[in-house]
């Protein structure tokens, strides 16, 4: 099975960030992982990158609710980053939230390829790793 | 001389007289006799009766022949049709005369024209067919009833039908209509008491028929002999009557018992009002105390409508139209009612506006029916949106800290390395930290839900200020943070203590925890009072925050929009639970890096200026 070169994940909670990176170190997912603690974070860092000519992450894993900016928030300015190979980049919504609302929602974004309701497990990564490498 | 004298005085009679010779040839006349039986030839001395009558019935002549033949007196009448074709009443009385001594004999003839008192009596006749009325009477002393033909055709009789008394009384309708002519009649024969009733008959074939009795008594020796009366055929009048009595007394149960609904009119000339008693039940006033002017209404219309009223009956008068109001009144006691009006202009022929007629009753009822559901949705929307807060909370907050409780407990079981053990142990100690403080937030506001306005009492908000500024004094030194406040120590507010010290030490930490570092914190806070409210500011001259991008979040649940360790988002959403449990309000303005202010309103304390506010209106009235 392909590894993906590099991973972002844009969430506050400092222990779902360990878990998923200690997850993904045992199965082997990636190379390279960015964090990022909310949406504004996010969004600097992914112009950052950008700005310097680097390629995006070909996936980022995002949480719903975050402090200053949210997942949605974020969503609406991510589409607007011109990179060459933004469009390439799939996103996961990954929350723990089981509000119909917010799973209804997510259908209303193209870039969002799926919603992963947390705790991530292996079996998570394994079906990202099938769809995107 | 005698002879010409007694001449002279027969030709000036004031009757029409003649006298005839044993042939029937004049000897002399009067005057009237020409002119009143329309005689043209002025010389009929010597002439028959019958050469001027030439149509005298042969009756006639048989009672001229037998007065002639035995001196005595009889009468008749005739009816002559004259040259012009009308018809003339003619009472002729004829006696016969004899002198003895010149072995003479003839008749004395008059001829009273009785013609106008024909015409009368068939008049009066008439007027009683038409009327239906009928004459009757009984003679207690011959035990004798007389009917007229029009009472006998009012009881559908035979017109030979013979009538006494107790068959007279039979023909009323058995039960209340027999009692009351039988008693009337006894009342008459006992009391001498004269009697005007209207009963119900039944008619020889059966009919029932609405009559009016009216009967008097004949007294002799404190005896009554005789009584007698009219009788008259009031069936349709009587039943027009009953039936529009019935429509009247359902119209009056229809507005008096079952809609309250007051009758009213205006009279635009002399400015008179007419109400009925409805109307002064409605507006709450008695008779004696009204005016009944359309000044004296006025005055009982709330001032704030007084204007609108005013105008709108101009508008219909000039426009022609049905018109419907609705105003406010103030009863006499001060209570204030709601009221709708509808009324409609009646004119005179030429078009200009004589009168308002209309109907007019009270929907105050109805109004804070109305106003009870709108508070009652909006409360229900509200708790609807907090529920759904709720259910966003408990799906995702919790879930949260359990799918991370789960993950880390699920490392725990696979590792080996005792450091990393330890770390998780951390983690998940951190963990359960986090669900407990979730947990207590969220039932603290479910308490705030819960507790309702019964725990409301009056605060005074300045005390209350000053309590809070002192508790975080140390806070506010650390900063050098200004507090400018500017609030009336007579003003008190309807609050849960509890609430308003933790809302109040909410805005101050707030305003502390983002101010700008840039400049010294100012907090400015002010109240006024504003009918049965209190409008509190409370301003800060902090980060600020994009409303357009946050406004809507700002009061929601771990919604935190700046980027500060403190921050949980958690503080601004039990404030506003906190301040609509106590049917208060929260808004917000605010400018990035200029400030934010914060407008609560408050429930003003009521206390007695309820009391006084009554008394005013009613001053204000009483000057009018």
């Amino acid at each position: 099975m392909k590894k993906i070169e590099s991973t972002c994940i844009i969430d506050d909670d400092p222990i779902f960030i360990y878990g998923t990176k200690r997850i993904m170190k045992e199965m082997d997912f990636c190379d390279d992982i960015l964090v990022f603690n909310n949406g504004q974070d996010a969004i600097d860092g992914l112009m950052d990158i950008t700005a310097q000519g680097k390629k995006l992450p070909s996936v980022i894993f995002l949480d719903l609710n975050m402090p200053i900016m949210d997942g949605w928030e974020f969503l609406e300015d991510f589409v607007k980053i011109p990179n060459h190979n933004r469009e390439k980049v799939t996103v996961y919504i990954i929350s723990s939230s089981v509000d119909p609302r917010d799973v209804e929602r997510v259908k209303d974004y193209d870039v969002v390829n799926n919603y992963i309701l947390k705790p991530i497990t292996p079996q998570d990564l394994q079906n990202v790793l099938a769809e995107v490498a | 001389m005698e002879t010409h004298s007694f001449n002279f005085l027969f030709k000036e009679s004031i009757y029409p007289m003649a006298i005839v010779d044993h042939e029937m040839r004049f000897l002399n006349h009067s005057k009237l006799w020409l002119q009143d039986l329309g005689i043209k030839d002025s010389n009929i001395i010597g002439k028959t009766f019958y050469d001027v009558f030439p149509n005298t019935p042969e009756e006639i002549k048989i009672i001229h022949q037998h007065c002639l033949r035995h001196t005595v007196k009889q009468s008749k009448i005739q009816t002559i049709t004259q040259s012009d074709g009308s018809q003339k009443w003619v009472d002729w009385q004829i006696k016969g005369w004899k002198e003895e001594s010149k072995k003479l004999s003839g008749l004395l003839i008059v001829a009273e024209d009785i013609t106008l008192k024909k015409r009368k009596e068939e008049l009066l006749l008439n007027i009683q067919r038409v009327a239906k009325i009928g004459g009757w009477e009984f003679d207690f002393v011959a035990n004798k009833a007389y009917l007229s033909d029009i009472t006998k055709e009012i009881h559908e009789l035979p017109l030979d039908y013979e009538m006494d008394l107790e068959k007279g009384l039979e023909f009323y309708k058995e039960g209340e209509h027999r009692d009351k002519i039988t008693r009337v009649v006894n009342e008459a024969v006992t009391h001498h008491m004269p009697w005007d009733i209207e009963t119900i008959l039944i008619t020889a074939k059966g009919n029932e028929r609405w009559v009016r009795s009216i009967g008097e008594c004949e007294v002799v020796d404190n005896k009554c002999i005789r009584i007698y009366g009219t009788f008259q055929d009031i069936d349709q009048k009587k039943r027009i009557e009953l039936h529009n009595q019935e429509i009247s007394e359902r119209l009056t149960i229809a507005t008096t018992d079952a809609a309250n609904i007051g009758i009213w009119e205006y009279n635009i000339f002399n400015r008179k009002v007419t109400w009925d008693d409805n109307l002064y039940r409605i507006y709450g006033v008695t008779r004696d105390k009204f005016e009944e002017t359309i000044d004296a209404w006025e005055a009982i219309i709330h001032p704030d409508d007084k204007i609108h009223c005013h105008n709108e009956i101009e508008l219909a008068i000039v426009n022609n139209k049905k018109c419907t109001i609705e105003f406010r009144i103030i009863w006499p006691n001060g209570e204030l009612r709601y009221i709708r009006s509808e009324f409609t202009i009646s004119r005179y022929q030429n078009g200009v506006p004589s009168r308002l007629i209309g109907a007019t009753w009270d929907i105050t009822e109805a109004k804070t029916a109305e106003q009870n559901l709108k508070e009652l949705l909006e409360v229900t929307s509200e708790q609807n949106d907090s529920l759904m807060n709720f259910a966003h909370i408990v799906s995702h907050n919790l879930r949260s800290h359990s799918s991370n409780l789960s993950m880390l407990t699920g490392f725990l079981t696979q590792e080996e390395d005792e450091n990393e053990k330890s770390s998780l142990v951390k983690m998940l100690n951190d963990a359960s930290i986090s669900l407990n403080e979730t947990v207590t937030h969220l039932s603290e506001v479910v308490h705030v839900k819960t507790n309702s306005e019964e725990k409301m009492k009056k605060t005074n908000l300045l005390k209350a200020i000053i309590a809070v500024e002192k508790n975080i004094r140390a806070l506010l030194n650390e900063k050098e943070a200004v507090c400018n406040i500017s609030v009336d120590a007579s003003i008190n507010i309807q609050a849960v203590p509890a609430y308003l010290d933790s809302i109040l030490l909410n805005l101050f930490t707030n305003s502390i925890k983002y101010s700008s570092p840039k400049r010294k914190p100012i907090i400015d806070i002010k109240a006024e009072v504003k009918d049965d409210v209190v409008l509190f500011t409370f301003a800060d001259n902090g980060l600020g925050i994009n409303l357009e991008k946050h406004g809507k979040k700002l009061f929601g649940m771990y919604k935190t929009f700046h980027k500060n360790k403190d921050s949980k988002g958690i503080g601004l959403f039990i404030t506003k639970n906190q301040i609509e449990a106590m049917n208060g309000k929260i808004e917000v303005e605010s400018t990035e890096d200029v400030g934010t202010s914060f407008k609560l309103t408050f429930k003003k304390t009521i206390e007695n200026e309820h009391h006084k506010k009554n008394e005013k209106d009613r001053e204000h009235l009483y000057y009018r």
